[in-house]
Protein backbone atom coordinates (compact mmCIF):
# COMPACT_ATOMS: atom_id res chain seq x y z
CA UNK A 1 0.00 0.00 0.00
CA UNK A 2 2.83 2.19 0.55
CA UNK A 3 6.19 1.77 -0.70
CA UNK A 4 9.15 4.45 0.51
CA UNK A 5 12.46 3.40 -0.95
CA UNK A 6 15.34 5.31 -0.01
CA UNK A 7 13.55 8.34 -0.15
CA UNK A 8 15.20 11.70 1.00
CA UNK A 9 13.50 15.44 1.36
CA UNK A 10 15.81 18.41 1.09
CA UNK A 11 14.18 21.80 1.65
CA UNK A 12 15.22 24.82 -0.58
CA UNK A 13 16.84 26.23 2.89
CA UNK A 14 19.15 23.40 2.90
CA UNK A 15 17.32 21.31 5.75
CA UNK A 16 17.14 17.59 5.23
CA UNK A 17 14.50 16.37 6.57
CA UNK A 18 14.20 12.85 5.72
CA UNK A 19 17.88 10.81 4.74
CA UNK A 20 17.54 7.84 2.83
CA UNK A 21 14.43 5.97 4.32
CA UNK A 22 13.10 2.97 2.77
CA UNK A 23 9.58 0.75 4.27
CA UNK A 24 6.80 -0.51 3.41
CA UNK A 25 3.50 -0.50 4.87
CA UNK A 26 0.44 -3.32 4.15
CA UNK A 27 -3.19 -2.75 3.66
CA UNK A 28 -4.66 -2.93 7.16
CA UNK A 29 -1.77 -2.54 9.18
CA UNK A 30 -1.50 -0.11 12.33
CA UNK A 31 1.50 1.99 12.64
CA UNK A 32 2.83 4.52 15.50
CA UNK A 33 5.14 6.83 13.77
CA UNK A 34 7.13 8.43 17.07
CA UNK A 35 9.94 11.09 17.34
CA UNK A 36 10.94 14.22 18.45
CA UNK A 37 10.03 17.60 17.05
CA UNK A 38 11.82 18.29 14.22
CA UNK A 39 12.76 14.43 13.69
CA UNK A 40 11.10 14.65 10.06
CA UNK A 41 7.88 12.97 11.08
CA UNK A 42 5.37 15.88 9.44
CA UNK A 43 7.57 15.46 6.11
CA UNK A 44 6.64 11.82 6.36
CA UNK A 45 3.45 12.90 6.68
CA UNK A 46 3.55 15.50 3.76
CA UNK A 47 5.46 13.33 1.55
CA UNK A 48 2.42 10.35 1.51
CA UNK A 49 -0.60 12.97 1.38
CA UNK A 50 1.65 14.91 -1.62
CA UNK A 51 2.06 18.08 -0.12
CA UNK A 52 5.78 18.05 -0.81
CA UNK A 53 7.80 16.15 -2.98
CA UNK A 54 10.21 13.77 -2.19
CA UNK A 55 14.03 15.21 -3.49
CA UNK A 56 15.26 11.41 -3.81
CA UNK A 57 13.73 8.13 -4.17
CA UNK A 58 10.74 6.26 -4.74
CA UNK A 59 7.34 6.47 -3.54
CA UNK A 60 4.41 4.81 -4.12
CA UNK A 61 1.08 5.36 -2.37
CA UNK A 62 -2.24 3.40 -3.22
CA UNK A 63 -0.88 2.57 -6.51
CA UNK A 64 -0.22 6.47 -7.37
CA UNK A 65 3.48 6.49 -8.40
CA UNK A 66 4.52 10.11 -6.39
CA UNK A 67 7.52 10.81 -7.93
CA UNK A 68 5.53 10.64 -11.25
CA UNK A 69 2.22 11.67 -10.66
CA UNK A 70 0.20 14.51 -12.85
CA UNK A 71 -0.97 17.27 -10.41
CA UNK A 72 -4.55 16.93 -11.81
CA UNK A 73 -4.52 12.88 -10.25
CA UNK A 74 -3.21 14.63 -6.67
CA UNK A 75 -7.18 14.55 -5.69
CA UNK A 76 -7.69 11.10 -6.68
CA UNK A 77 -4.98 10.41 -4.48
CA UNK A 78 -6.04 11.80 -1.76
CA UNK A 79 -9.23 10.18 -1.83
CA UNK A 80 -7.92 7.16 -0.69
CA UNK A 81 -6.89 8.38 3.19
CA UNK A 82 -8.22 10.37 5.41
CA UNK A 83 -6.84 12.95 7.62
CA UNK A 84 -6.79 13.53 11.24
CA UNK A 85 -5.60 17.05 12.33
CA UNK A 86 -3.90 17.30 15.96
CA UNK A 87 -6.01 20.87 16.03
CA UNK A 88 -9.11 19.11 14.28
CA UNK A 89 -9.40 21.80 12.12
CA UNK A 90 -13.31 21.82 12.18
CA UNK A 91 -15.60 24.82 10.67
CA UNK A 92 -17.12 26.90 13.32
CA UNK A 93 -19.81 27.61 11.27
CA UNK A 94 -20.84 24.34 10.45
CA UNK A 95 -22.57 22.13 12.81
CA UNK A 96 -21.09 18.47 13.14
CA UNK A 97 -23.28 16.83 10.70
CA UNK A 98 -22.39 19.10 7.89
CA UNK A 99 -18.72 18.95 9.02
CA UNK A 100 -18.60 15.81 8.06
CA UNK A 101 -20.86 15.95 5.20
CA UNK A 102 -18.64 18.86 3.85
CA UNK A 103 -15.92 15.84 2.91
CA UNK A 104 -18.33 14.00 0.48
CA UNK A 105 -19.80 17.36 -0.87
CA UNK A 106 -16.18 18.43 -1.66
CA UNK A 107 -15.30 15.77 -4.39
CA UNK A 108 -18.72 16.25 -5.64
CA UNK A 109 -21.26 13.45 -3.81
CA UNK A 110 -24.81 13.05 -3.99
CA UNK A 111 -27.28 14.44 -1.11
CA UNK A 112 -29.15 11.53 -0.63
CA UNK A 113 -25.07 9.40 -0.42
CA UNK A 114 -23.95 11.70 1.57
CA UNK A 115 -27.31 11.31 4.31
CA UNK A 116 -26.63 7.50 4.65
CA UNK A 117 -23.22 7.69 5.05
CA UNK A 118 -22.83 10.48 7.44
CA UNK A 119 -25.54 9.03 9.71
CA UNK A 120 -23.35 6.09 9.75
CA UNK A 121 -19.92 7.00 10.62
CA UNK A 122 -21.60 9.05 13.32
CA UNK A 123 -22.60 6.36 14.51
CA UNK A 124 -19.34 4.45 13.90
CA UNK A 125 -17.38 7.44 16.24
CA UNK A 126 -20.26 7.48 19.33
CA UNK A 127 -21.63 11.28 18.46
CA UNK A 128 -25.51 10.12 18.05
CA UNK A 129 -27.93 12.70 19.34
CA UNK A 130 -24.92 15.63 18.53
CA UNK A 131 -25.84 16.37 14.66
CA UNK A 132 -27.25 19.75 15.12
CA UNK A 133 -24.04 21.34 17.63
CA UNK A 134 -21.29 23.31 16.53
CA UNK A 135 -17.67 22.15 17.44
CA UNK A 136 -17.55 25.05 20.14
CA UNK A 137 -20.65 23.29 22.12
CA UNK A 138 -18.40 20.33 21.92
CA UNK A 139 -15.81 19.02 24.17
CA UNK A 140 -12.03 18.06 22.64
CA UNK A 141 -12.77 14.30 22.30
CA UNK A 142 -16.14 14.84 20.16
CA UNK A 143 -14.22 17.25 18.39
CA UNK A 144 -11.47 15.25 17.95
CA UNK A 145 -14.29 12.48 17.31
CA UNK A 146 -16.28 14.79 14.67
CA UNK A 147 -12.67 15.17 12.89
CA UNK A 148 -12.16 11.05 12.34
CA UNK A 149 -16.13 11.17 11.60
CA UNK A 150 -15.17 13.39 8.32
CA UNK A 151 -11.54 11.64 7.78
CA UNK A 152 -13.56 8.39 6.96
CA UNK A 153 -17.20 9.28 6.01
CA UNK A 154 -14.99 8.92 1.93
CA UNK A 155 -14.49 5.10 3.07
CA UNK A 156 -10.50 5.65 3.02
CA UNK A 157 -8.34 2.64 2.24
CA UNK A 158 -6.01 4.52 4.89
CA UNK A 159 -6.60 7.12 7.54
CA UNK A 160 -3.70 9.45 8.71
CA UNK A 161 -3.84 11.25 11.67
CA UNK A 162 -1.23 13.79 12.56
CA UNK A 163 -0.98 14.08 16.87
CA UNK A 164 -4.88 12.89 17.29
CA UNK A 165 -4.82 12.99 20.82
CA UNK A 166 -2.53 15.76 21.10
CA UNK A 167 -5.15 18.68 22.31
CA UNK A 168 -7.17 15.89 24.47
CA UNK A 169 -6.77 14.74 27.81
CA UNK A 170 -5.72 11.14 28.71
CA UNK A 171 -8.91 9.35 29.16
CA UNK A 172 -10.49 11.10 25.54
CA UNK A 173 -6.77 10.16 24.01
CA UNK A 174 -7.41 6.20 25.09
CA UNK A 175 -11.08 6.28 24.06
CA UNK A 176 -9.92 7.68 20.22
CA UNK A 177 -7.21 5.30 20.06
CA UNK A 178 -9.49 2.73 20.82
CA UNK A 179 -11.83 4.21 17.83
CA UNK A 180 -8.85 4.10 15.69
CA UNK A 181 -8.34 0.65 16.58
CA UNK A 182 -12.33 -0.40 15.96
CA UNK A 183 -11.91 1.35 12.19
CA UNK A 184 -8.59 -0.44 11.71
CA UNK A 185 -10.39 -4.23 12.38
CA UNK A 186 -12.81 -2.75 8.99
CA UNK A 187 -10.07 -3.68 7.48
CA UNK A 188 -8.66 0.34 7.04
CA UNK A 189 -4.63 1.16 7.19
CA UNK A 190 -3.68 3.35 10.26
CA UNK A 191 -1.12 5.50 11.00
CA UNK A 192 -0.77 7.81 13.85
CA UNK A 193 2.34 10.13 14.23
CA UNK A 194 2.31 10.74 18.53
CA UNK A 195 5.08 11.53 20.42
CA UNK A 196 2.85 10.12 23.63
CA UNK A 197 4.59 6.68 24.51
CA UNK A 198 2.14 5.65 26.48
CA UNK A 199 -0.22 5.15 24.13
CA UNK A 200 2.20 3.31 22.27
CA UNK A 201 2.99 1.16 24.92
CA UNK A 202 -0.61 0.69 25.53
CA UNK A 203 -2.00 0.03 22.37
CA UNK A 204 1.57 -2.06 20.36
CA UNK A 205 1.45 -2.90 16.92
CA UNK A 206 3.82 -1.93 14.40
CA UNK A 207 6.04 1.21 15.85
CA UNK A 208 8.60 3.45 13.73
CA UNK A 209 10.91 6.22 15.10
CA UNK A 210 12.10 8.74 13.16
CA UNK A 211 14.92 10.89 14.37
CA UNK A 212 17.58 12.97 12.89
CA UNK A 213 15.15 12.23 9.75
CA UNK A 214 15.80 8.50 9.63
CA UNK A 215 13.97 5.22 10.74
CA UNK A 216 16.06 4.49 14.40
CA UNK A 217 13.60 1.67 15.13
CA UNK A 218 11.14 -0.05 13.02
CA UNK A 219 9.67 -3.15 15.61
CA UNK A 220 6.16 -4.82 16.54
CA UNK A 221 5.45 -4.74 19.57
CA UNK A 222 3.07 -7.01 21.36
CA UNK A 223 -0.40 -5.95 21.51
CA UNK A 224 -3.80 -6.75 23.38
CA UNK A 225 -5.99 -4.88 20.61
CA UNK A 226 -4.15 -6.48 17.49
CA UNK A 227 -5.39 -8.35 15.26
CA UNK A 228 -9.60 -7.73 15.71
CA UNK A 229 -11.71 -9.88 13.95
CA UNK A 230 -12.70 -8.13 10.65
CA UNK A 231 -16.13 -6.62 10.42
CA UNK A 232 -17.07 -5.92 7.04
CA UNK A 233 -17.90 -2.31 6.53
CA UNK A 234 -20.82 -2.85 3.54
CA UNK A 235 -23.26 0.25 5.32
CA UNK A 236 -23.28 3.56 3.50
CA UNK A 237 -20.33 3.30 0.89
CA UNK A 238 -20.41 6.23 -1.64
CA UNK A 239 -19.64 5.83 -5.11
CA UNK A 240 -16.76 7.24 -6.91
CA UNK A 241 -17.20 10.92 -7.47
CA UNK A 242 -15.74 13.67 -8.77
CA UNK B 1 -18.97 15.14 -16.38
CA UNK B 2 -20.00 17.51 -13.00
CA UNK B 3 -23.57 16.14 -11.87
CA UNK B 4 -26.55 18.20 -11.62
CA UNK B 5 -26.75 18.20 -7.85
CA UNK B 6 -22.51 19.15 -7.52
CA UNK B 7 -23.35 22.00 -10.21
CA UNK B 8 -26.66 23.32 -7.74
CA UNK B 9 -24.14 22.89 -4.48
CA UNK B 10 -21.34 25.03 -5.98
CA UNK B 11 -23.97 27.94 -7.48
CA UNK B 12 -25.27 27.95 -3.76
CA UNK B 13 -21.39 28.23 -2.59
CA UNK B 14 -20.74 30.70 -5.13
CA UNK B 15 -23.95 33.18 -3.86
CA UNK B 16 -23.45 32.07 -0.26
CA UNK B 17 -20.35 33.77 -0.54
CA UNK B 18 -21.14 36.54 -1.90
CA UNK B 19 -23.32 37.42 0.71
CA UNK B 20 -20.78 36.24 3.77
CA UNK B 21 -18.81 38.92 2.18
CA UNK B 22 -21.37 40.92 0.92
CA UNK B 23 -19.73 44.65 2.15
CA UNK B 24 -16.89 43.75 -0.13
CA UNK B 25 -19.03 42.50 -2.75
CA UNK B 26 -20.99 45.76 -2.59
CA UNK B 27 -18.09 47.95 -2.67
CA UNK B 28 -16.77 45.64 -5.66
CA UNK B 29 -19.71 45.97 -7.44
CA UNK B 30 -19.81 49.97 -6.74
CA UNK B 31 -16.42 50.33 -8.26
CA UNK B 32 -17.30 48.36 -10.99
CA UNK B 33 -20.64 50.09 -11.87
CA UNK B 34 -17.96 53.40 -11.89
CA UNK B 35 -15.33 52.03 -14.45
CA UNK B 36 -18.12 50.38 -16.98
CA UNK B 37 -20.41 53.71 -16.62
CA UNK B 38 -17.48 55.94 -18.08
CA UNK B 39 -16.44 53.20 -20.05
CA UNK B 40 -19.81 52.84 -21.83
CA UNK B 41 -20.20 56.76 -22.22
CA UNK B 42 -16.99 56.64 -24.34
CA UNK B 43 -18.41 54.21 -26.18
CA UNK B 44 -21.12 56.12 -26.89
CA UNK B 45 -19.54 59.45 -27.29
CA UNK B 46 -17.81 58.12 -30.02
CA UNK B 47 -20.83 55.68 -31.45
CA UNK B 48 -22.79 58.93 -31.71
CA UNK B 49 -20.01 61.38 -33.04
CA UNK B 50 -19.86 58.51 -36.15
CA UNK B 51 -23.20 58.50 -36.45
CA UNK B 52 -23.35 62.67 -36.80
CA UNK B 53 -20.26 62.51 -38.68
CA UNK B 54 -21.94 59.83 -41.13
CA UNK B 55 -24.68 62.31 -40.94
CA UNK B 56 -23.10 65.18 -42.40
CA UNK B 57 -21.32 63.87 -44.40
CA UNK B 58 -24.61 62.47 -46.43
CA UNK B 59 -25.88 66.14 -46.41
CA UNK B 60 -25.56 67.89 -49.59
CA UNK B 61 -27.07 70.91 -49.09
CA UNK B 62 -25.52 74.17 -47.96
CA UNK B 63 -26.38 77.47 -47.35
CA UNK B 64 -25.15 80.46 -48.84
CA UNK B 65 -25.70 83.98 -46.79
CA UNK B 66 -25.85 86.89 -48.50
CA UNK B 67 -24.51 90.47 -47.59
CA UNK B 68 -27.13 92.04 -45.10
CA UNK B 69 -27.22 95.42 -47.09
CA UNK B 70 -28.20 93.76 -50.75
CA UNK B 71 -31.80 94.54 -51.72
CA UNK B 72 -34.65 92.01 -52.19
CA UNK B 73 -34.51 92.31 -55.67
CA UNK B 74 -30.85 91.71 -55.73
CA UNK B 75 -30.99 89.24 -53.26
CA UNK B 76 -33.49 87.41 -55.73
CA UNK B 77 -31.60 88.29 -58.67
CA UNK B 78 -28.25 85.81 -57.42
CA UNK B 79 -30.49 82.97 -57.60
CA UNK B 80 -30.02 81.94 -61.57
CA UNK B 81 -26.26 83.21 -61.18
CA UNK B 82 -26.12 80.25 -58.38
CA UNK B 83 -27.90 78.23 -60.26
CA UNK B 84 -25.67 78.57 -63.18
CA UNK B 85 -22.67 76.93 -61.31
CA UNK B 86 -22.43 73.17 -62.75
CA UNK B 87 -22.43 71.14 -59.55
CA UNK B 88 -25.27 72.95 -58.09
CA UNK B 89 -28.83 70.83 -58.25
CA UNK B 90 -30.74 72.87 -56.60
CA UNK B 91 -31.20 76.81 -55.56
CA UNK B 92 -34.03 77.44 -52.89
CA UNK B 93 -34.48 81.15 -51.57
CA UNK B 94 -34.77 81.54 -48.17
CA UNK B 95 -35.64 84.92 -47.04
CA UNK B 96 -34.82 87.14 -43.72
CA UNK B 97 -38.03 87.15 -43.20
CA UNK B 98 -38.45 83.81 -42.85
CA UNK B 99 -35.21 83.71 -41.52
CA UNK B 100 -36.46 85.95 -38.32
CA UNK B 101 -39.66 84.15 -38.18
CA UNK B 102 -38.03 80.91 -36.91
CA UNK B 103 -36.48 82.51 -33.96
CA UNK B 104 -40.08 84.03 -32.64
CA UNK B 105 -40.50 81.80 -30.31
CA UNK B 106 -37.13 81.99 -28.53
CA UNK B 107 -37.03 85.72 -28.79
CA UNK B 108 -40.51 86.48 -28.04
CA UNK B 109 -43.36 88.38 -29.53
CA UNK B 110 -42.47 91.84 -28.86
CA UNK B 111 -38.50 91.42 -29.96
CA UNK B 112 -39.82 89.83 -33.04
CA UNK B 113 -42.23 92.68 -33.95
CA UNK B 114 -39.60 95.16 -33.56
CA UNK B 115 -37.01 92.99 -35.84
CA UNK B 116 -39.49 93.36 -38.61
CA UNK B 117 -38.64 95.21 -42.48
CA UNK B 118 -34.94 97.25 -41.83
CA UNK B 119 -34.45 96.42 -38.33
CA UNK B 120 -34.31 92.51 -39.23
CA UNK B 121 -30.81 91.83 -38.01
CA UNK B 122 -30.46 88.76 -40.35
CA UNK B 123 -29.55 88.44 -44.38
CA UNK B 124 -30.77 86.83 -47.13
CA UNK B 125 -30.16 82.81 -47.25
CA UNK B 126 -30.09 80.49 -50.42
CA UNK B 127 -30.45 76.67 -49.13
CA UNK B 128 -28.21 74.97 -52.41
CA UNK B 129 -28.03 71.31 -52.76
CA UNK B 130 -24.96 70.09 -54.26
CA UNK B 131 -25.29 67.29 -57.19
CA UNK B 132 -21.80 65.89 -56.15
CA UNK B 133 -19.95 66.06 -52.86
CA UNK B 134 -16.46 65.78 -54.06
CA UNK B 135 -16.73 68.33 -56.14
CA UNK B 136 -18.07 70.56 -52.45
CA UNK B 137 -13.93 72.61 -52.64
CA UNK B 138 -14.66 73.67 -56.28
CA UNK B 139 -18.45 74.36 -56.01
CA UNK B 140 -17.58 76.70 -52.75
CA UNK B 141 -15.22 78.67 -54.17
CA UNK B 142 -17.46 79.18 -57.50
CA UNK B 143 -20.83 80.56 -55.02
CA UNK B 144 -17.90 82.95 -52.92
CA UNK B 145 -16.57 84.58 -56.36
CA UNK B 146 -20.43 85.49 -56.55
CA UNK B 147 -20.93 89.62 -55.44
CA UNK B 148 -23.30 90.00 -52.99
CA UNK B 149 -22.28 86.54 -50.91
CA UNK B 150 -20.91 86.94 -47.87
CA UNK B 151 -20.82 83.45 -46.00
CA UNK B 152 -21.09 79.90 -46.76
CA UNK B 153 -22.47 77.11 -44.15
CA UNK B 154 -18.54 75.01 -44.35
CA UNK B 155 -20.13 71.74 -43.41
CA UNK B 156 -17.08 69.87 -44.13
CA UNK B 157 -14.89 72.08 -41.53
CA UNK B 158 -17.76 70.81 -39.34
CA UNK B 159 -16.82 67.20 -40.37
CA UNK B 160 -13.53 67.86 -39.68
CA UNK B 161 -13.66 69.22 -36.59
CA UNK B 162 -15.98 66.29 -35.70
CA UNK B 163 -13.64 63.54 -37.13
CA UNK B 164 -10.71 65.05 -34.81
CA UNK B 165 -12.93 64.97 -31.61
CA UNK B 166 -14.21 61.53 -32.71
CA UNK B 167 -10.41 60.50 -33.18
CA UNK B 168 -9.85 62.03 -29.72
CA UNK B 169 -12.64 60.23 -28.30
CA UNK B 170 -11.87 56.52 -29.72
CA UNK B 171 -7.85 57.09 -28.25
CA UNK B 172 -9.21 57.99 -25.30
CA UNK B 173 -11.96 55.80 -24.90
CA UNK B 174 -9.48 52.68 -25.69
CA UNK B 175 -7.49 54.22 -22.64
CA UNK B 176 -10.22 54.33 -20.77
CA UNK B 177 -11.63 50.76 -21.28
CA UNK B 178 -7.60 49.57 -21.29
CA UNK B 179 -7.02 51.19 -17.71
CA UNK B 180 -10.16 50.60 -16.22
CA UNK B 181 -10.45 47.15 -17.65
CA UNK B 182 -7.44 46.48 -15.47
CA UNK B 183 -8.82 48.50 -12.13
CA UNK B 184 -12.03 46.13 -12.54
CA UNK B 185 -10.13 42.97 -13.17
CA UNK B 186 -7.85 43.65 -9.84
CA UNK B 187 -10.76 44.97 -7.83
CA UNK B 188 -12.53 41.78 -8.73
CA UNK B 189 -9.28 39.74 -8.09
CA UNK B 190 -9.42 41.50 -4.86
CA UNK B 191 -12.36 40.62 -3.81
CA UNK B 192 -11.91 36.97 -4.46
CA UNK B 193 -8.79 36.91 -2.51
CA UNK B 194 -10.65 38.58 0.84
CA UNK B 195 -13.37 35.59 0.45
CA UNK B 196 -10.33 32.71 -0.24
CA UNK B 197 -8.95 34.23 3.02
CA UNK B 198 -11.98 34.02 5.09
CA UNK B 199 -12.35 30.43 3.58
CA UNK B 200 -9.05 29.23 3.62
CA UNK B 201 -9.93 26.59 5.96
CA UNK B 202 -12.64 25.04 4.04
CA UNK B 203 -10.37 25.33 0.87
CA UNK B 204 -7.70 23.62 2.93
CA UNK B 205 -10.32 20.91 4.07
CA UNK B 206 -11.64 20.41 0.85
CA UNK B 207 -7.96 19.79 -0.65
CA UNK B 208 -7.18 17.33 1.75
CA UNK B 209 -10.30 15.28 1.22
CA UNK B 210 -9.50 14.97 -2.21
CA UNK B 211 -11.61 18.11 -3.93
CA UNK B 212 -10.11 18.56 -7.51
CA UNK B 213 -8.88 22.21 -8.04
CA UNK B 214 -12.34 22.80 -10.56
CA UNK B 215 -14.66 21.91 -7.93
CA UNK B 216 -12.90 24.32 -5.55
CA UNK B 217 -12.66 26.73 -8.16
CA UNK B 218 -16.33 26.65 -9.41
CA UNK B 219 -18.13 28.79 -6.41
CA UNK B 220 -15.77 31.30 -6.18
CA UNK B 221 -15.43 31.92 -10.12
CA UNK B 222 -19.20 31.90 -9.57
CA UNK B 223 -18.93 34.64 -6.92
CA UNK B 224 -17.00 36.87 -9.37
CA UNK B 225 -19.17 36.41 -12.57
CA UNK B 226 -22.57 36.96 -10.28
CA UNK B 227 -20.56 40.56 -8.90
CA UNK B 228 -19.77 41.18 -12.43
CA UNK B 229 -23.02 40.11 -13.89
CA UNK B 230 -25.21 42.37 -11.40
CA UNK B 231 -22.88 45.42 -12.07
CA UNK B 232 -23.58 44.87 -15.85
CA UNK B 233 -27.13 45.29 -15.16
CA UNK B 234 -26.82 48.01 -13.00
CA UNK B 235 -24.06 50.02 -15.00
CA UNK B 236 -26.36 49.54 -18.20
CA UNK B 237 -29.54 50.70 -16.66
CA UNK B 238 -27.68 53.63 -15.29
CA UNK B 239 -26.46 54.47 -18.94
CA UNK B 240 -29.95 53.94 -20.33
CA UNK B 241 -31.72 55.77 -17.71
CA UNK B 242 -29.00 59.06 -18.33
CA UNK B 243 -28.69 58.69 -22.19
CA UNK B 244 -32.12 60.39 -23.44
CA UNK B 245 -31.96 63.08 -21.29
CA UNK B 246 -27.81 64.15 -22.14
CA UNK B 247 -29.22 63.58 -25.94
CA UNK B 248 -32.02 65.79 -25.31
CA UNK B 249 -29.95 68.61 -23.76
CA UNK B 250 -27.11 68.58 -26.48
CA UNK B 251 -30.06 68.19 -29.10
CA UNK B 252 -31.77 71.53 -27.30
CA UNK B 253 -28.38 73.39 -28.46
CA UNK B 254 -28.06 72.16 -31.95
CA UNK B 255 -30.75 70.66 -33.68
CA UNK B 256 -29.04 68.32 -35.72
CA UNK B 257 -27.65 66.10 -32.56
CA UNK B 258 -30.94 65.21 -31.55
CA UNK B 259 -31.60 64.30 -35.40
CA UNK B 260 -28.21 62.90 -35.92
CA UNK B 261 -27.46 60.95 -32.85
CA UNK B 262 -28.66 56.96 -32.09
CA UNK B 263 -31.88 56.55 -30.54
CA UNK B 264 -32.18 54.91 -27.36
CA UNK B 265 -34.75 52.34 -28.78
CA UNK B 266 -31.97 51.08 -31.22
CA UNK B 267 -29.21 51.00 -28.07
CA UNK B 268 -30.81 50.03 -25.08
CA UNK B 269 -30.78 46.17 -25.79
CA UNK B 270 -27.58 46.07 -27.44
CA UNK B 271 -25.57 47.94 -23.86
CA UNK B 272 -27.79 45.72 -21.33
CA UNK B 273 -26.12 42.66 -23.14
CA UNK B 274 -22.78 44.01 -24.00
CA UNK B 275 -22.40 45.34 -19.98
CA UNK B 276 -24.03 42.28 -19.03
CA UNK B 277 -21.19 40.04 -21.09
CA UNK B 278 -18.39 42.46 -20.36
CA UNK B 279 -19.24 42.08 -16.43
CA UNK B 280 -19.99 38.26 -16.46
CA UNK B 281 -15.94 37.77 -18.18
CA UNK B 282 -14.63 40.23 -16.17
CA UNK B 283 -15.94 38.69 -13.10
CA UNK B 284 -14.74 34.96 -14.58
CA UNK B 285 -11.34 36.03 -15.65
CA UNK B 286 -10.90 38.17 -12.18
CA UNK B 287 -11.55 35.20 -10.31
CA UNK B 288 -10.08 32.85 -12.03
CA UNK B 289 -6.40 34.99 -12.01
CA UNK B 290 -6.74 35.07 -8.01
CA UNK B 291 -7.97 31.44 -7.31
CA UNK B 292 -5.25 29.42 -9.87
CA UNK B 293 -2.75 31.32 -8.19
CA UNK B 294 -4.22 30.39 -4.81
CA UNK B 295 -4.65 26.85 -5.88
CA UNK B 296 -1.05 26.13 -6.28
CA UNK B 297 -0.69 26.34 -2.63
CA UNK B 298 -0.72 23.37 -0.25
CA UNK B 299 -1.48 22.36 3.07
CA UNK B 300 -0.23 24.76 5.85
CA UNK B 301 0.40 27.06 3.17
CA UNK B 302 -3.21 27.46 2.14
CA UNK B 303 -3.74 28.68 5.88
CA UNK B 304 -0.89 30.62 6.25
CA UNK B 305 1.39 28.38 8.51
Amino acid sequence: MIHLENVSKVYPNGTEALKNITLDIEQGEFVFIVGPSGAGKSTFLKLLIHEETATFGKIKVSGYDLMKIKQRKVPYLRRTMGIVFQDFRLIDKMNVYDNIAFAMRAIGAHERDIKKRVRFVIDMVGLNGKEKCRPNELSGGEQQRVSLARALVNNPEMLIADEPTGNIDPKMSFDIMKKLVEINNRGTTIIVVTHEHELVKEFGGRVIIINGGEIELDKTLPTKYHPMKKIDDTDGNDEETE
Amino acid sequence: MMKFTSSRYLVKEGLKNIWNNRMMSLASIVVLVSCLVITGAAVLISANVNSLISTIGDDNQINVYLDYQISDIDAIRLGPEIKKIPNVDECEFYSKDEGIKEFKDKIGNDIYQSMQGDENPLGHVYKVRLKDLSKYSSTIEAIKKIDGVVNISDRAAIARTLTKLNYFVAIAGFWIVLILGVVTLFIISNTIKMTMYSRRFEISIMKSVGATNTFVRIPFIIEAMTIGLVAGILSSIALICIYDPVRESAGSMMSMIASSTIPLEDLWLRILLAFSGAGVLIGALGGFISITKYLRKEGGEILGW
